[in-house]
């Protein structure tokens, strides 16, 4: 019973997570800003549902290769999506997208591409 | 390209051979053979690619300690508070923020060293790395940063990375 409370309570982290995450992807005003909101829900969103699917499956299902896989798709989430984040962020700004609003300090369009 | 190094196989090996156990967790002969021929023909093909530098640094205990210290301890706390202070911003409208990009030194040498304070600091919200760039031997990150409350440069980076940077240089020099 109180591994279903413990279980239920991180579920509920993560989801408050990655609705602040969806809400910053909607409100944010520009693409990098809008990536920063999104990195919210592939850690802590995830990593909060994570948890509480790999106890659910040792102490409830008792299963071992489930919980195995639990924990390799939250590996693999954490070591791809920083990777992915370089190539889009990177890719966006040498394509030519600015925000809006000058940015206060811009030292890669200093250095590299204006 | 580098050439495939023996003691990488054996690594690459011995990596490929525990995932197949974990994923198949079964003990029967059969699967053991046919794990280890597998393992073994991806550890030949990828080996120059997955290690560049000594193959057996984690033998080090000091250094296995500090990593699973770095990646258990400081690392959660660093993404924990990042990520309160990101949600806090989203909740109360998206409207305090002040986004930039810094450029900031980086005092790390070893690729893997780098790789992983770049993958760490992206990790964070509110932190994203854009761009390496090395002038007269120092590395330098372009970081795109969600409140710029500090210069470029030294500030910067301490108030950026300073903790992961201080525990992953205890793991790779």
């Amino acid at each position: 019973m109180a591994i279903r409370i413990i279980v239920d309570l991180l579920l509920v982290i993560g989801a408050v997570f990655a609705l602040a995450g969806t809400i910053g992807v909607l409100k944010m005003p520009d693409t990098y800003s809008r990536m920063q909101a999104s990195t919210c829900i592939a850690t802590l969103g995830m990593l909060g549902v994570a948890l509480g699917a790999l106890l659910y499956a040792i102490f409830v299902m008792h299963s071992a290769g489930t919980a195995v896989k639990v924990a390799l798709v939250a590996g693999l989430i954490l070591a791809t999506n920083p990777v992915g984040s370089h190539a889009i962020a990177k890719g966006a700004y040498k394509s030519g997208i600015r925000p809006e609003k000058k940015m206060e300090v811009d030292d890669l369009g200093r250095d590299l591409y204006d | 390209m580098q050439k495939t190094k023996f003691p990488a196989v054996v690594v690459t090996f011995i990596l490929c051979f525990a995932f197949w156990l974990l994923l198949t967790w079964s003990f029967a002969v059969q699967e053991l053979i046919a794990g280890a021929v597998v393992s073994l023909a991806v550890a030949l093909f990828t080996a120059r690619f997955f290690i560049h530098e000594k193959a057996f640094w984690l033998c080090n205990p000091v250094k296995l300690f500090s990593g699973l210290f770095f990646w258990v301890c400081v690392f959660p706390v660093e993404l924990v508070k990042a990520n309160v202070d990101m949600a806090r911003r989203c909740f109360s409208g998206c409207r305090n923020i002040n986004p930039g990009i810094v450029k900031v030194p980086v005092d790390l040498k070893s690729d893997y060293g780098q790789a992983a304070l770049a993958n760490a600091i992206t990790l964070t919200p509110g932190t994203i790395t854009m761009e390496v760039a090395e002038e007269e031997g120092q590395t330098y990150y372009y970081i795109h940063w969600i409140d710029v409350t500090k210069p470029s440069g030294k500030e910067a980076g301490d108030a950026i990375k300073g903790t992961l940077e201080k525990g992953l240089r205890r793991v790779w020099e």
